[in-house]
């Protein structure tokens, strides 16, 4: 397959990971937890689309929405019931807690929903479409637009609106912010909704194109592997990181096997933290006694 | 003969008698609470006393079990030899990790371990050849003078003893030199070396102990499920085993045996709700991390020291 096809469809791929790695970004930058649980809840996020769909009996878009509220409502109460009251207890308790948030949300979803995979309606088309020899989908387009759409969003949220501001204040330094007046807390809530919200939108955009079942949540290790490539401090860096791994994906996919391509994520994931542990962006941060 | 001793000794006693009094099944499940604490076990000490999360425990019981009925079927070595074999290559491994994460801590540390066991999942899931793949590989089963050790009863006076080995060389591992430099690194890896801790030194050999009691009690466990699932060895199972030593209480080596127990049991309690039991068990995990983090084993502490004195005093 010609070049510019693998990295079409490795761009389509890599917008939905980027949107996962910005949520774990925003986490990281604000509280300096890694949210292990952050793959499941963008599982969950599709999951909800059925679950509003099938018992509640809503349509597409409406259950669309009600999803993103709902997963908006979880990631609040996940940063008030569970990750504020062990805000002072060691980094390896917090861990475990994201963690444990995973394995909930994941056996919950296995419990309701079951373990088989669930049929997921596109946004757009998925007939295949030529354009000058390039062969693509206007599903994926839909995708990469989507994720774009997030992102631009996003930028103008942090670069020109003051909430936005204030958030990067507060990750920047929260004494500094809550000394000028900034609520700290309640931003430190919204950074969690706006995570868990994007994560949603990554599983809603993702979980036509792969199947929807309990395993989606693994898509957190590319995820990771994106922050990670991306510095774990910078929005920017999270998605470049994005396309990049989307890239690599499919090319490994295609030259070397389907299988090796998951594996292909765990070894650039365990090379890059053990040789370049800042990743290609992140600033290289010194213990200080 | 010190209390101490006497204390072990009575455990082993106790360990190796009530099997006569109880039903089949129940031996066959303090069995399995046994080899599943020898892998808590293991996770106890690389995260618990020496500081370093790991979500590796998982890959380091799939390489005993894998390991020992590989060297079973590919080379007629009996698991009797296979076993600790299988152990020392995963203490070798754990070494290695350790010492490639010289510098990372805390969540980059759990992220590379979680990559590990990735990687040692999908090996096993796709190289068909040697490991059976997805389908899974049956597991040789133990035996002595000819005679096959497959019933639960048998299995288990071959698992408690290990287990209790196992717990006494924990125990001594801990008090020794070794274990008070495990315990100063997770304090303070700084502080730590200031002191003359080789810190990267250590931390590989908190991993390689870990990745040789996961892999001894990996191994023991493939004979009691006589089959081995690659499914069964991924990042939930770590998450999982994680959870054991959380609930058990990760800072004491009682806690491997008390997670265990819960883990084992808890799914029998649940009779009809079968399908929550994961669910539950992570509502557990939350409930212990947020409002008992010392777990099982230091509730019992709490509660002893809060009710304790209160029962002397009254007896006064």
């Amino acid at each position: 397959m010609l070049l510019p096809q693998i990295i079409l469809s490795g761009i389509t791929a890599g917008a939905v990971y980027a949107l996962v790695a910005l949520g774990f970004v925003l986490i990281y930058k604000g509280t300096h937890v890694i949210h292990f649980g952050l793959g499941e809840q963008v599982a969950l996020g599709a999951y909800l689309v059925i679950i509003l769909q099938l018992y509640v009996g809503l349509a597409f878009w409406p259950a669309i929405f009600l999803a993103l509220v709902a997963a908006g409502l979880i990631g609040l109460l996940i940063e008030r019931l569970v990750m504020r009251p062990i805000k002072l207890q060691p980094i390896l308790v917090q861990i475990i807690a994201t963690l444990a948030i995973g394995l909930g949300i994941r056996e919950g979803v296995r419990a309701v929903m079951g373990p088989q995979a669930w049929p997921f309606e596109f946004l757009l088309s998925p007939v295949p479409q030529s354009f000058m020899g390039l062969h693509f989908a206007l599903a994926n387009i839909a995708i990469v637009a989507a994720a774009l759409i997030v992102m631009a969003g996003l930028y103008v949220f942090f670069n020109h609106m003051k909430l936005g501001r204030a958030v990067l204040a507060t990750c920047e330094n929260p004494v500094g912010a809550s000394l000028t007046g900034m609520p700290v807390p309640a931003i430190l809530t919204s950074i969690w909704v706006m995570a868990s919200v994007l994560a949603a939108i990554a599983g809603i955009l993702l979980a036509p194109i792969v199947t929807l079942s309990p395993e989606l949540g693994l898509i957190g290790i590319k995820g990771f592997t994106v922050a990670v490539l991306g510095g774990f401090t910078s929005l920017p860096g999270a998605v470049v990181g994005g396309v990049i791994l989307g890239t690599i994906e499919t090319a490994a996919g295609i030259y070397v096997s389907t299988a090796m391509k998951d594996a292909t994520t765990y070894l650039l994931l365990a090379l890059i933290i053990i040789v370049r542990p800042q990743g290609l962006f992140g600033q290289r941060t010194v213990n200080k006694v | 003969m010190s209390p101490r001793l006497a204390r072990w000794l009575g455990g082993l006693a106790l360990l190796l008698v009530w099997p006569l009094v109880a039903s089949e099944y129940r031996v066959f499940q303090a069995g399995l609470v046994a080899s599943t604490a020898i892998i808590a076990l293991g996770l106890i000490i690389v995260t618990g006393v020496a500081g370093q999360v790991s979500l590796a425990q998982a890959a380091f019981a799939a390489i005993g079990a894998y390991g020992a009925a590989l060297f079973a079927v590919r080379l007629g070595i009996p698991a009797w030899f296979g076993i600790p074999l299988a152990a020392g290559l995963a203490g070798l491994a754990g070494y290695a990790l350790g010492f490639a994460s010289l510098r990372l801590g805390g969540h980059y540390l759990a992220l590379v371990t979680m990559a590990l066991t990735a990687i040692v999942q999908v090996l096993l899931i796709h190289w068909e050849d040697l490991t059976g793949g997805a389908l899974g590989l049956a597991v040789t089963p133990l035996s002595i003078a000819g005679k096959e050790l497959t019933s639960g009863f048998a299995l288990y006076y071959v698992v408690a003893p290990v287990a209790w080995g196992m717990f006494a060389a924990a125990a001594n591992l801990l008090d020794s030199r070794l274990g008070r430099a495990f315990a100063a690194l997770r304090q303070s890896e700084v502080a730590a070396q200031t002191l003359g801790v080789n810190a990267l030194h250590y931390k590989a050999l908190a991993f390689a102990c870990s990745a040789v009691f996961g892999a001894v009690g990996g191994g023991l466990q493939a004979l009691q499920t006589t089959f081995l699932d690659p499914h069964a060895f991924g990042i939930i199972e770590s998450v999982v085993l994680v959870a054991i030593i959380v609930i058990g209480g990760f800072r004491s080596i009682a806690g491997a045996a008390f997670g265990s127990a819960a883990f084992v049991l808890i799914p029998e309690m649940l009779g009809a709700f079968q399908s929550y039991k994961g669910a539950v068990w992570a509502v557990l995990l939350l409930l212990m991390i947020v409002f008992f983090p010392g777990g099982l084993a230091g509730l019992g502490v709490t509660l002893a020291r809060r009710f304790l004195p209160m029962l002397t005093r009254s007896a006064r």
